[in-house]
């Protein structure tokens, strides 16, 4: 059997056991980790996030790649800065998500991860940075995904995606709030509070409408000329 | 407005830790508000990080990362009590609301919003304490030995945003000059003129992208191990803190199993008399706590111990 093979397999065996250690890890202390949902449920989230980031590490990357994405996550970060003044409108979220978009679900989770990182060590970190970072990252990594399944979707399909993730973004980063600082847990406390941010998720989703029917199309057109600029190679035919 | 949370030297003894001993003592700052609600516990936690941040001269980045955290505990204090129902002592009954029903405010919900504002506010501070203390490299530097990648992404990536920053402002200076107002017109029409920008930075960015990459290139980026520009020493101090800190950790998680800072607010507040238990217990905290700040303050009055640690 060759060793790429074997190794692949080894790999699955791992996952495997793995799983079915923490499953039966699960079990055993059902009622501790009900008991303390919340705390698992965050640990879970920070896992997610952690294994984006061993996935871009196994990841064979060029220079070309590492300047790409840092500077797309720059300009991310500091798009946040003149837009401080208007609540939820940030162009964060549309250029992550044409950046995934374009380069891929990587490229757009690292964006998305590192836009919100990096801006938040100078418009201060907190609590909120590492949710801010996987769910941001997120947004990225699932634009990767419909570009890679559905690579000429249009205008409007954008403009929904874009949308729905002002909204889902919002909504995600309230579950954490929710979690942590409201107690006891009823429908009617989580719609409450839900309803007290649907007007700035309403306006994160604008935005982002906004900015992908004001620039998306001439930005992905960019981006995607750039793609082909950086992919580009020459190949000598013989003879 | 860029200038105003990111990390200054001041040359204070928190600040030359080892990331390893900053980031331990840190976590044991961060950990405790988040698995304890007794109040004695929260305060106490305040005011540890008040103390840490008076020894560091950081009491101004401290203090406005609070006011901010204020407006969001009053805002926890508020809404629990508005948003849960339970508790036995009725302060105020509201009338009744078309699709929320009847609304009551208790007290036990009040106190449990405000213990909730506290540990918002430890945490909050905790992390202005990160802000001020830890410099964004040593992280990435400490990052780097497990994570080189993505330490070297979000590294070049804080570098670049005070002069992408910078470049953003003189792109729009010149639009300005050619006579765009950024401050007229309705929400559509200013989203587009910071859209040009932004499509204006783009293009510029991407072109710079290259070259930072050929530099890396002809810097040998991908040969052969990782190189390091800076070592960061390891002294008594950094075992002294990490230690600390470590202590600190352990003590909390023991303390928080076996209950000693167990409060409960539903449905009738508990006695809030502390026991001998729960005051040794968080007097043995406070001391693990505190003595970073205690040999900071040391640190800086003893020239002995300052040439010893």
């Amino acid at each position: 059997m060759p060793v790429r093979t074997l190794n692949r397999l080894a790999r699955i065996a791992a996952a495997v056991l793995l799983t079915a250690g923490v499953l039966a890890l699960a079990s055993w202390q059902l009622r501790f980790i009900l008991q303390h949902w919340a705390v698992f449920a965050l640990l879970l989230l920070l896992a997610a996030l952690v294994l984006f980031f061993i996935h871009f590490e196994k990841s064979t990357l060029s220079s070309r790649e590492v300047g790409l994405i840092s500077i797309l996550a720059t300009l991310a970060a500091v798009s946040r800065v003149p837009f401080a003044a208007l609540p939820s409108i940030q162009p964060t979220t549309f250029l992550t998500i044409v950046s995934g978009y374009v380069f891929g679900a990587q490229a757009g989770f690292m964006v998305g991860a590192v836009g919100a990182l990096g801006s938040n060590f100078f418009l201060g970190q907190g609590p909120w940075t590492p949710f801010q970072m996987l769910f941001w990252g997120l947004a990225g990594a699932s634009a990767g995904a419909l570009g890679k399944y559905f690579p000429d979707v249009s205008r409007v399909g954008m403009t929904i995606f874009s949308a729905s993730w002002g909204f889902l973004f919002g909504w995600l980063m309230n579950l954490f709030f929710v979690v942590c600082f409201i107690e006891p847990l009823t429908w009617s406390s989580i719609l409450l509070a839900y309803a007290a941010s649907f007007l700035f998720d309403c306006m994160h989703a604008f935005g982002n409408v906004c900015f992908y029917l004001l620039l998306g199309p001439s930005v992905i057109k960019v981006l995607q000329r750039f793609k082909a600029k950086i992919t580009y190679t020459e190949s000598q035919v013989p003879g | 407005m860029l200038e105003n949370f990111c990390y200054k030297h001041k040359g204070a003894f928190l600040q030359t830790l080892h990331p390893v001993a900053a980031l331990t003592y840190l976590a044991a700052l961060l950990l405790r508000p988040l698995i304890f609600n007794h109040p004695l516990y929260l305060v106490g936690i305040l005011l540890a990080s008040l103390l840490a941040a008076v020894v560091s001269d950081a009491l101004g980045e401290w203090f406005s990362y609070f006011t901010v955290g204020l407006w969001m505990a009053a805002l926890v204090l508020f809404l629990n009590p508005l948003l849960c129902q339970s508790g036995e002592t009725v302060l105020l009954s509201l009338p009744s609301l078309p699709l929320i029903g009847r609304r009551f405010f208790t007290l036990e919900a009040l106190c449990y919003g405000a213990a909730m504002g506290i540990r918002l506010l430890g945490v909050i501070t905790a992390f202005a304490l990160y802000n001020t203390l830890v410099h964004p490299d040593k992280v990435t530097g400490l990052l780097s030995r497990f994570a080189w990648k993505s330490a070297l992404v979000v590294s070049m990536s804080t570098r670049m945003i005070p002069a992408l920053a910078r470049d953003l402002a003189a792109a729009r200076e010149v639009q300005q000059m050619r006579g765009v107002d950024f401050s007229s017109g309705n929400l559509r029409q200013r989203l587009q003129k910071y859209g040009w920008l932004l499509e204006l930075l783009l293009v510029s960015s991407l072109e710079g992208s290259l070259q930072t990459a050929e530099a890396m290139q002809a810097r040998a980026f991908g040969c052969g191990p990782r190189s390091h520009y800076r070592h960061e020493l390891v002294r008594p101090r950094d075992y002294l803190c990490f230690l600390s800190g470590l202590f600190a950790l352990l003590l909390s998680v023991y303390a928080r199993v076996r209950g000693y800072s167990a409060f409960s607010f539903y449905p009738k507040l508990a006695q809030p008399a502390a026991g001998n238990i729960v005051l040794f217990w968080f007097l043995m905290l406070m001391f693990c706590l505190l003595f970073p700040s205690i040999l900071a303050w040391g640190w800086q009055r003893w020239p002995f111990l300052r040439s010893r640690i």
